[in-house]
């Protein structure tokens, strides 16, 4: 906690009159949540489950005993059961990794995940490990939409099974969700791909993000990535993608497995917080975040108005 | 008011600009993180249970099914400590051999290394758990086209790490280097170029093996590691032998 609180003060002073004007306006977001006036959206989500139906064996592996769909399932339930607007979400990589997926090709993940009541997935670039074909035929399990904005699927099977993007209504706010994938060439084998384009992933991202918010409205912008949190190199991961796009709230990050501290803020191109977070793999954590909003009943902001970040649930 | 209190820790970070478009009539004005591990503590979903058992029960009878027959106890810990070891010629012969199915231009192959071979393989029955058990990742085989100058970092590798599972390769270890290199065969030449077959793994610097991320071309050849295991014995199998490696002196140290 030390540490994070010095990490934040370190962002609170480069922020400097943005931080001022932040605690100015702190008790008027308290007053109206006092009040009533505020809505509080929570977000749950997952990232390359690899097919780890249960928990890692006992066998003195580093993450033994861990994990579990059973688990997974009854934490959703009871926070749900707390909670009046809740969505789940899981960056890709669904399939792939334990006997599961090499006998029954996904199936079980998928319904598993049905059952658990996901609103949205993006595809992670080992979807593709049964080829087009073999995630088609899953498919019929999955009562969530897959979204994925820049892969253009027009000459492939998936052609009419991925959306780009999807927009959720809770309580009165609009969420946009979009999803971005990997670069497949050099990664999948090429027949399992096929016929699918990978479009420049930040290109798209902000094309999408800016419809979500510009003309659909949403009050939230979320999107589902399996890019990867970072790289040694220029390679386009979650990081850049956050710097270089204008109206994304939120990256729910996937593919290189990172178990981060806590989640990363950072500054996008109109100035305001592009948040990223990756829970790192397996089903091993389950990553929560709670926004909340203030009903401004027919009164037009102009100003610039700052929101408040803790990385502690509200008690 | 706690509730009072527990606001002023709140550090602000950030600036939502409202412009227009946002006219939603909502404005986000915080937000709260956290990360649930899931283990133990954590009740557990009957119904989840229930949808998996049916899988469950038919992945293990699957798993236990003999699919071929070994010679030979072969073990990890020799594999460990030793330049050349049955396990780790079993493994790189078997890979090598079925990736050739694939592609008939390979020059030698370290298909993983010592630490990827994870637990001893039985003598006696063999079943598809076994197969498993050595090999639980799901790496798939890739052909590198590497130059000479990046073939030797990987020769050095080898010979400093006091050898490691590799096929069409013969080298002496002396002094932590390698010496009068064979690549299938023919003396190692460092002005040529080479095709070597090993996983995604070690080919994306897993391991900490050198020199793959200089390759000239890269190909997914589309066959995973633990396959190529898998279809080896069930070709033994099927051909009527025993799976017998024999140590023929590719690695050796004095």
């Amino acid at each position: 906690m030390e540490e994070l609180l010095k990490t934040n003060r370190r962002d609170f002073l480069r922020t400097g009159g943005i931080a001022a004007a932040a605690l100015a306006l702190n008790l008027n977001a308290f007053e109206a949540e006092a009040a009533g006036g505020v809505t509080k959206l929570t977000i749950l989500h997952t990232n390359d489950v690899h097919s780890r139906v249960e928990p890692f064996p006992i066998d003195g592996s580093k993450y033994e005993g861990l994990g579990g769909t059973a688990r997974r399932s009854a934490l959703i339930k009871r926070i749900r059961s707390e909670e009046k607007n809740v969505l789940l979400f899981d960056a890709g990589d669904i399939f792939q990794g334990t006997p599961y997926f090499n006998k029954f090709g996904g199936e079980l993940e998928i319904k598993l995940m049905t059952a658990m009541g996901y609103d949205a997935v993006t595809m992670g670039n080992h979807d593709f490990d049964n080829g087009m074909e073999g995630f088609y035929k899953q498919l019929p399990h999955a009562n969530f939409p897959i979204l994925c904005s820049n892969y253009d699927f027009s000459n492939t099977i998936l052609n009419k099974s991925i959306l780009p993007y999807k927009v959720f209504k809770k309580d009165g706010l609009k969420i946009g969700v979009f999803g971005v994938g990997i670069e497949l060439h050099g990664l999948v084998e090429g027949k399992n791909y096929g016929d699918t384009v990978y479009l420049d992933p930040v290109a798209k991202a902000n094309e999408i993000a800016d419809v979500l918010k510009n003309d659909f409205k949403c009050d939230l912008v979320i999107c589902l990535s399996h890019l990867g949190y970072k790289y040694n190199t220029d390679k386009v991961s979650d990081q850049i993608l956050a710097k270089n796009n204008k109206s994304i709230d939120l990256i729910i990050g996937g593919h290189t497995h990172t178990f981060m501290d806590q989640p990363e803020d950072v500054q996008n191109l109109s100035g305001a917080i592009t948040t990223i977070n990756q829970v790192g793999f397996a089903g091993i954590n389950l990553g929560r975040v709670d926004y909340y909003f203030e009903r401004y009943k027919g009164k037009k902001l102009k100003m610039a108005s700052p929101y408040l970040i803790s990385n502690k649930l509200e008690a | 008011m706690d509730h009072i209190k527990s606001f002023r820790n709140y550090l602000a970070l950030s600036v939502a600009l409202l412009v227009a478009s946002c006219s939603s009539g909502y404005k986000l004005v915080k937000t709260n993180r956290a990360e649930y591990n899931v283990n133990k503590e954590l009740a557990v979903d009957s119904s989840i249970i229930k949808t998996y058992l049916p899988y469950k029960v038919q992945l293990e009878a699957e798993m236990n099914k003999v699919i071929g027959h070994s010679a030979a106890q072969m073990s990890k810990k020799s594999s460990d400590t030793l330049p050349e070891s049955l396990l780790s010629n079993f493994f790189s012969d078997a890979v090598l051999e079925q990736a050739l199915k694939y592609d008939q231009n390979i020059d030698f192959a370290l298909p993983s290394t010592k630490g990827g071979l994870r637990v001893d393989f039985p003598k006696g029955n063999v079943t598809v758990s076994n197969v498993f058990e050595l090999m639980p990742f799901e790496n798939q085989l890739m052909i590198f086209t590497l130059k000479g100058t990046d073939v030797k970092q990987i020769l050095d590798f080898i010979a400093s790490t006091n050898g490691q599972p590799v096929a069409r390769l013969q080298m002496k270890i002396v002094d932590k280097k390698p010496v009068d290199v064979l690549v299938n065969g023919k003396p190692f030449e460092v002005n040529k170029t080479y095709r070597v077959l090993t996983s995604d793994y070690i080919g994306g610097g897993g391991d900490n093996v050198p020199a793959f991320k200089n390759a000239t071309d890269t190909k997914v050849i589309g066959l995973k590691v633990r396959d190529a295991l898998m279809n080896y014995v069930k070709e033994a199998e099927a051909a009527g032998k025993t799976i017998n490696p024999k140590l023929d002196g590719r690695i050796t140290k004095n």
